[in-house]
């Protein structure tokens, strides 16, 4: 039962990698392609460690700590990544029709 | 219309490439003679149980000592090719440069939270080279990727390449000398027995491997930070 159960766990991440794959392909910019690998990926990964945690019970603690590294690390990385690309100025699609950081940015500028 | 033809041919290759490999593939149900040999050779003669390490570190020990010399060279001329370089354009680019920005909160907060992990980590691979999968090679990668994200939450942090060049020296001679002492009073040069072999799958056993994997991982750790450092402008 566990077994099933672990293996079904680990399906559904792999489908969420799946998607975090087809993400990165299809996505129109560098910004929503992050958006795609880092949500889609730290879920599926999670998921996949979790559904081995199932099938393996005496190494739970050891994949717990990879799951908590994954989800310190993933999204660390990516908010730099996006950080490096938006400081740099890298396009966004000519579909996106908002920029909350530029607007945050203008108001504070015209308080001050 | 070329460009697609072409990526359609490469992703044929590709699929008979990896079809081959599926359906040529038969498991091995038994080890090759030389692998069955280093299997009972290394936990009976060297007590590691980590077959792989006894491999790397002693009968092989001289190809590894070859290896981190190979990386050596490696600093060596990146260092070389990378100095000369930036001390051209350092005079153009000053002028035009914006001042260096700090790294985000997100970051600096994350490198404090994750730096002690990495470094824990890298310890524990280097130090059980002998009792499970790593060793000084892979514990030092990990102990210079800590080093890279310490740099990417301070970008103005200064290494001091001397004392990392020096202790890399000092890692790398006592390895040497490790050797010589094999040499001396044991089967060979790199013959981890000069230490007693303790009780197989202990912290402290397998002779001279854990000192052999300690020297090994601070020497790869130091080199790597060094040429990382050099790829910073």
């Amino acid at each position: 039962m566990l077994e099933l159960i672990g293996s079904l766990v680990i399906l559904v991440g792999a489908a969420f990698n799946f998607s975090a794959g087809l993400g990165m392909l299809r996505m129109p910019d560098a910004y929503t392609r992050m958006q795609a690998g880092t949500k889609a990926s730290t879920l599926g990964n999670a998921l996949v460690l979790m559904g081995i945690a199932c099938l393996h019970p005496e190494w739970t603690l050891k994949l717990l700590l990879v799951i908590y590294f994954v989800l310190m690390t993933n999204p660390i990385s990516s908010h730099a990544l996006a950080r490096a690309a938006y400081r740099s100025q890298v396009p966004m699609t000519p579909q996106a029709t908002v920029d909350a950081l530029r607007d945050a940015r203008e108001q504070s500028r015209g308080e001050a | 219309m070329i460009r697609r033809a072409g990526i359609a041919l490469a992703i044929t290759l590709f699929g008979l490439m990896f079809a081959g490999l599926v359906l040529h593939h038969v498991e091995r149900r038994t080890l090759p003679p030389l692998g069955k040999r280093y299997v009972e050779l290394v936990p009976q003669e060297l007590g590691a149980a980590n077959v792989v390490t006894g491999i790397l570190l002693t009968y092989r020990g001289f190809d590894t000592l070859g290896e981190v010399a190979v990386l050596f060279m490696v600093a060596a001329g990146v260092g070389l090719v990378l100095d000369k370089r930036g001390r051209r354009n350092e005079g153009q680019r000053r002028g035009t440069r914006s001042p260096p920005r700090q790294a985000s909160e997100i970051v600096r907060t994350g490198a404090q939270i994750l730096l002690p992990l990495l470094a824990i980590f890298a310890a524990y691979i280097i130090m059980h080279g002998h009792l499970s999968a790593g060793g000084g090679f892979q514990g030092g990668a990990v102990l210079a990727s800590g080093l890279v994200l310490s740099l990417f939450a301070d970008p103005q942090q200064r290494l001091d390449q001397r004392f990392l060049s020096r202790t890399e020296s000092a890692a790398g001679v006592l390895f040497v000398l490790v050797g010589v002492a094999g040499l001396l009073f044991a089967g060979g040069f790199l013959d981890s027995r000069v230490l007693p072999l303790g009780q197989f799958g202990a912290f402290f056993s397998a002779g001279s491997i854990p000192v052999l994997s300690v020297l090994l991982g601070i020497k790869v750790g130091c080199e790597l930070s060094v040429i990382i450092d050099r790829f910073r402008t």
